[in-house]
């Protein structure tokens, strides 16, 4: 598992998603750090929970819906890649079998996920302390609990990436799928919240869209709004889990 | 007696109501170049499949290296399964090294020595995608050799390839065959080409392994020859042998005997036969091409 977890390594440093997945990361920092204001992708009701007077690296953290978006580029690279590319049968064939190569892959992609995740953080904290000085940004510690709230759900997203790509396996239905789930559920949440009968079902869902989980993950938020969106998070890592595992496993490779 | 590489015991695979491998037996033993033949869909792919992992038998077992199939160490297996595939943005070296890393091989000077031995050192900086489709076979052939496997799988691997591609791995089949006693199997329906590399042959049609031959056999089954047809082989072979001299023969079954020597004359072996009271059904020239041979397994297996 090893073995295979430096060669992925190696091989999504030849990637342009590799880049690009970098790239985006640095730009979209280097803008808040440069426009002294959080910004990033908006669904629901994100932007207007961060209250006024927030830091900027806090409100950053708050807008961290961004890695959702851009979590899909390594997938892509470590393991759709190898579906499109039919790779995977040259692995499965003469080094692992399929139960060791979903647990190698599902172990890769999640630590390279949650490292560009803390990593990226973490860079942006630093360098945002050293150009806009403490004017803009909270103690290390403030900093820290905001944005380690967010990572079990961080988590769950990433999870919830490589189970589709095992299900899904075809590069633009996994495209399609990821981005647009986001969208549709606020758009059917919001349309659900137009209709008075529905509309205590509508704010729940609006409360637990995952921009907003985010977000208020990040700010202040009740425990037990925050024990729930644990108790989500813990549910679609498991099941993401069994399900890419049992379809990959179970399913033919082509 | 050679040791068993491989061997699979009524090996089923059914995908609903369609049976793509029905109860296949087959034995490769160590050394052997191994034909899989069969027209497209015959099976072949399902079995070389189910062997490397990529699918599982719904009935039946194998065994790898005197082992469980399942458990067996796949690093002494080199496979390349229906089109070569590897990672279009990436050179032939990056590719290769990508494998060395995931096998955990350190001797990276094993990936030049594989180019070099299909003939890719140049194209060692050349992207995947650019390469032509005989490249491609050929680059698929250096992945399989990673690691110096004991068995080689190799399903259609001179599809796409000019003749003299065909006849450039064909030697080097032999040479790792030969050199470094690499088994192998190999999968096509172009029966000639099987014919001029392999030693033993598994004809397969509907997904049913209908014969395994050696090469000894086959040549004998499909050479010229003479039919003898008679209700008492036993006594005919004495005849041949003590009044016409012929020992140059082979007793099929109860009712055949083949005749492989140049100078047998029907006329003679008639005359001489009926003369001492032996029944004769029939006597006549028989000798297959390979295409023809195949053809009459598949329609004896159909009726």
């Amino acid at each position: 598992m090893i073995n295979m977890m430096k060669a992925d390594l190696y091989r999504i440093t030849k990637t342009k998603g590799f880049y690009i997945f970098w790239i985006l990361i640095v730009l979209t920092y280097l803008l808040n750090i440069a426009t002294k204001d959080f910004g990033g992708v908006k669904f629901g009701g994100g932007p207007s929970l961060i209250p006024e007077g927030i830091k900027m690296d806090i409100g950053s953290v708050a807008m961290n819906f961004n890695f959702y978006f851009f979590s899909i580029i390594p997938v892509f690279g470590i393991i759709i890649a190898e579906f499109s590319e039919h790779t995977i049968k040259n692995t499965i064939t003469s080094a692992i079998s399929k139960q060791k190569y979903f647990f190698s892959k599902y172990a890769f992609t999640l630590l390279y996920a949650v490292t560009a995740f803390l990593f990226s953080n973490y860079a942006f904290y630093f360098v945002n302390r050293i150009v806009n000085g403490t004017e803009y940004c909270s103690s290390l510690s403030d900093f820290s609990v905001a944005f380690f709230r967010q990572l079990p759900l961080m988590i769950a997203i990433f999870s919830l990436f490589i189970g589709l790509a095992f299900l899904l396996r075809k590069g633009a239905l996994f495209n399609a799928v990821t981005i647009i789930t986001p969208i549709v559920y606020t758009s059917a949440s919001v349309t659900l919240y137009t209709i008075e009968t529905t509309q205590k079902l509508a704010e729940k869902l609006l409360n637990y869209d995952i921009n907003t989980m985010l977000s208020r993950l990040a700010l202040e938020c009740s425990d037990e709004y925050r024990r729930n969106c644990y108790c989500i998070s813990a549910a679609v890592i498991v099941l993401s889990f069994v399900i890419g595992y049992f379809s990959f496993t179970k399913r033919e490779l082509n | 007696m050679r040791e068993i590489v491989l061997q699979t015991k009524q090996l089923t695979k059914r995908y609903k109501s369609f049976t793509a491998l029905d109860q296949a037996d087959m034995t490769v033993n160590r050394g052997d170049i191994y034909g899989l033949i069969g027209r497209n869909g015959a099976g072949k792919t399902t079995i070389m499949k189910i062997i490397t992992g990529l699918t599982e038998a719904t009935e039946g077992e194998y065994s790898l290296f005197g082992q469980n199939g399942k458990a067996a160490d796949k690093r002494k297996i080199g496979c390349l399964i229906e089109n070569p595939a590897f990672f279009g943005n990436m050179t032939a070296y990056q590719n290769l090294r990508y494998y060395c890393l995931q096998k955990g091989i350190t001797d990276l000077k094993q990936i030049d020595d594989a180019l070099e031995l299909v003939q890719l050192q140049e194209a060692r900086n050349k992207k995947f995608r650019k390469f032509s489709l005989g490249m491609k076979q050929r680059f698929g052939i250096a992945f399989a050799m990673l690691d110096n496997p004991d068995l080689i799988i190799l399903d259609e691997p001179i599809n796409g390839l000019d003749p003299i591609g065909i006849s450039e791995l064909r030697e080097t089949f032999h040479k790792l065959n030969q050199e470094r006693g690499v088994t192998l199997v190999i999968s096509s329906h172009i029966l000639s080409e099987l014919y001029a590399v392999a030693n033993r042959f598994l004809f397969i049609d509907k997904g049913k392994a209908l014969k395994e031959v050696t090469k000894q056999e086959l040549d004998l089954e499909c050479s010229r020859c003479l039919v003898v047809k008679t209700d008492d082989t036993q006594m005919a072979a004495t005849i041949l042998e003590n009044s016409l001299h012929i020992t140059n023969y082979k007793v099929i079954d109860n009712g055949e005997i083949r005749i492989y020597d140049e100078n047998a004359k029907p006329d003679v072996i008639s005359l001489t036969l009926v003369q001492q009271d032996v029944r004769l059904l029939g006597l006549y020239e028989s000798g297959v091409s390979l295409e023809d041979y195949f053809k009459q397994l598949v329609e004896e297996e159909s009726k």
